[in-house]
């Protein structure tokens, strides 16, 4: 075996064995509504690009904030890099940066923002903003509040990504994109992908993660009805188009041509995962797909 | 690096809060200054008058006194009652728990700008203020005439401040309310994180509310515990009394401090 592999190897062992996030038996919900979390536990590993998928309401950005320690859990634990995150130590909130759906920006120029907020982040990278900017075609001698809602989401995006924190969790970070900059979404968010840094990214609209994520977790009736990888789900199940529907079939939706269909992958076929599909397959037939998915 | 207090994080974020605070504040404070210098013009004497003096044979500048008191007490109250108002909303509460500083650091900034930046800043503007008036008083003595008696030469005229710290009557008695500042700044800094909205108004109601409910169970409880009972009069001395106004004021300051970093601390989005 060769140097360069068994680095690669190594790698590989330490980005997916080492826990970046753990959470054990997560009880939480608001007030008199019910738990919207009931026990549930997971961990999350460096070096991936996590697509949290949920019905409105499931608690997709109540698990975000659990996660960011803008919440406090009812009961079990939250390990965010070894820090509790109700804490909210300066040495965590340093290493997270978190892009919430509706957000904030301060009525000034990009440079006041970046000079105000950018020396809390130690590792914080001035070239990559700039060049984050430049992509995102930003008018930098535009006031913040004067700038387009997609326009600031791009701003606070560059912001985020430059931070080089550790945790990057983006609420619906895609609403208000013009389908060129969801693209260059796309592009820019897997090139900031890197071995240490871990990405989580809720969305509703799942389109907008196609070939982006490499991670499914998916949130229904206050538990993880799923949390598997792109490679896993592809190994296990093949997503089709088909022109009747059969015993094999686990799940379909009629389409022009046919019907849309996931089945098991008895054959070890090689196909596009169809993350609208799946979504509404597994909130369908939730029963079908526990065997696969234990 | 300590995760609790480091003054460089506390001093990046004074910088920081200055961004949105700053503006507000100086608006503010150049308004400020606009309503005091506009009061002491309207009721300064004047020299085509004949002017009343005050006890000490001073030309009357009694207004200023609750010209300071008034101002003061909105120009705080109002100014702490802003500070924390970011927090009762979603977006602006998650951009500020989310700047790497831990909560004490966050809470000092609070402090620094409530007490330090504006009670100390409305100090100075009314001191140079009221200097430059009682200056103008004091150079132009001579045009001045007394309703009392025009012959008799007017006494030159003291300072705000200066008065109440040579006096030591003034100051015997203003220094047991000097908490009372604090007090004001930490009771509307309190109300600006625990209400989410109408912060000034709500913490307004829950002072006259709260004060008129404590007040009212001293006096019943005083009265059940003493009901059939005889009166004997207890000598007092004036100075515990006044002691015991500073002592208290200062501890529920204290007090309420402590309430406004833990409800800081424990604040959810």
């Amino acid at each position: 075996m060769e140097i360069s592999e068994i680095n690669f190897r190594l790698v590989y062992y330490l980005t997916n064995t080492v826990s970046m996030i753990k959470v054990n038996n997560l009880h939480f919900g608001y007030g008199k509504n019910g738990p919207l979390f009931k026990n549930i536990s997971f961990q999350l590993h460096a070096g991936h690009i996590y697509g949290l998928l949920g019905k409105n309401g499931a608690g997709k950005s109540s698990l975000l904030k659990n996660l960011a320690g803008l919440v406090y859990a009812q009961s079990g634990t939250l390990d965010v890099f070894g820090f509790n995150p109700a804490k909210r130590t300066p040495a965590m909130l340093e290493q997270i940066c978190f892009i919430p759906e509706e957000f904030y920006l301060p009525a000034v120029k990009i440079d006041a923002y970046v000079n105000a907020n950018a020396p809390f982040y130690k590792k914080f990278n001035h070239d990559y903003f700039t060049e984050l900017i430049k992509e995102f075609d930003i008018p930098v001698n535009q006031k913040l509040i004067h700038m387009s809602y997609g326009q600031k989401k791009k701003v606070i995006i560059a912001f985020a990504l430059a931070t080089q924190a550790k945790l990057i969790i983006m609420d619906e970070p895609t609403n208000g994109l013009d389908i060129p900059s969801k693209a260059q979404f796309r592009k820019i968010m897997a090139s900031a992908l890197t071995d240490d840094c871990c990405i989580i990214i809720s969305t509703h609209q799942v389109r907008d993660l196609d070939n982006l994520i490499d991670t499914v977790m998916m949130l229904d009736e206050n538990n993880i009805a799923l949390h598997a990888s792109v490679e896993e789900i592809t190994e296990k199940l093949t997503f089709k188009k088909i022109k009747l529907v059969d015993d094999s079939i686990i799940y379909a939706e009629p389409s022009l041509s046919g019907y849309n269909a996931v089945m098991p992958n008895y054959h070890q076929e090689e196909s596009k995962l169809d993350l609208e599909l799946l979504f509404n397959a597994i909130l369908t037939e939730k029963t079908k797909f526990k065997p696969y998915f234990n | 690096m300590s995760n609790t207090f480091n003054f460089n994080r506390f001093g990046l974020l004074v910088k920081r809060q200055w961004m949105d605070f700053g503006k507000i504040y100086l608006g503010t404070l150049i308004v400020l200054a606009g309503i005091i210098f506009a009061f002491y013009s309207y009721f300064i004497p004047s020299t085509g008058d004949h002017n009343i003096l005050d006890h000490d044979g001073n030309l009357d500048m009694r207004f200023r006194y609750g010209l300071f008191l008034m101002l003061g007490f909105l120009f705080i109250s109002i100014t702490s009652s802003t500070y924390f108002n970011n927090f009762g909303q979603k977006s602006r509460a998650i951009h500020e728990l989310m700047i790497p500083a831990s909560t004490f650091e966050k809470f000092m900034v609070g402090i620094f700008y409530t007490v330090v930046v504006t009670l100390f800043g409305y100090l100075l503007v009314f001191y140079l203020i009221d200097l430059g008036f009682v200056k103008y008083l004091n150079a132009n003595l001579s045009a001045f005439k007394s309703a009392a008696d025009i012959k008799t030469p007017l006494k030159m005229t003291d300072g705000l401040f200066d008065q109440v710290m040579s006096d030591q009557k003034y100051l015997k008695y203003c220094s047991a309310f000097f908490a009372f500042p604090f007090l004001v700044i930490s009771l509307f800094l309190l109300g600006s994180i625990y209400f989410n909205r109408f912060h000034y108004i709500k913490t307004a109601v829950s002072v006259v509310v709260f004060t008129y409910a404590g007040g009212y169970l001293i006096y019943k409880t005083g009265d059940l515990l003493t009901r059939n009972m005889t009166r004997i009069n207890l000598h007092i001395k004036e100075i515990d009394v006044l002691t015991w106004i500073f002592l208290v004021s200062a501890i529920i300051t204290l007090v309420l401090w402590f309430i406004t970093y833990i409800r800081l601390k424990e604040k959810e989005v």
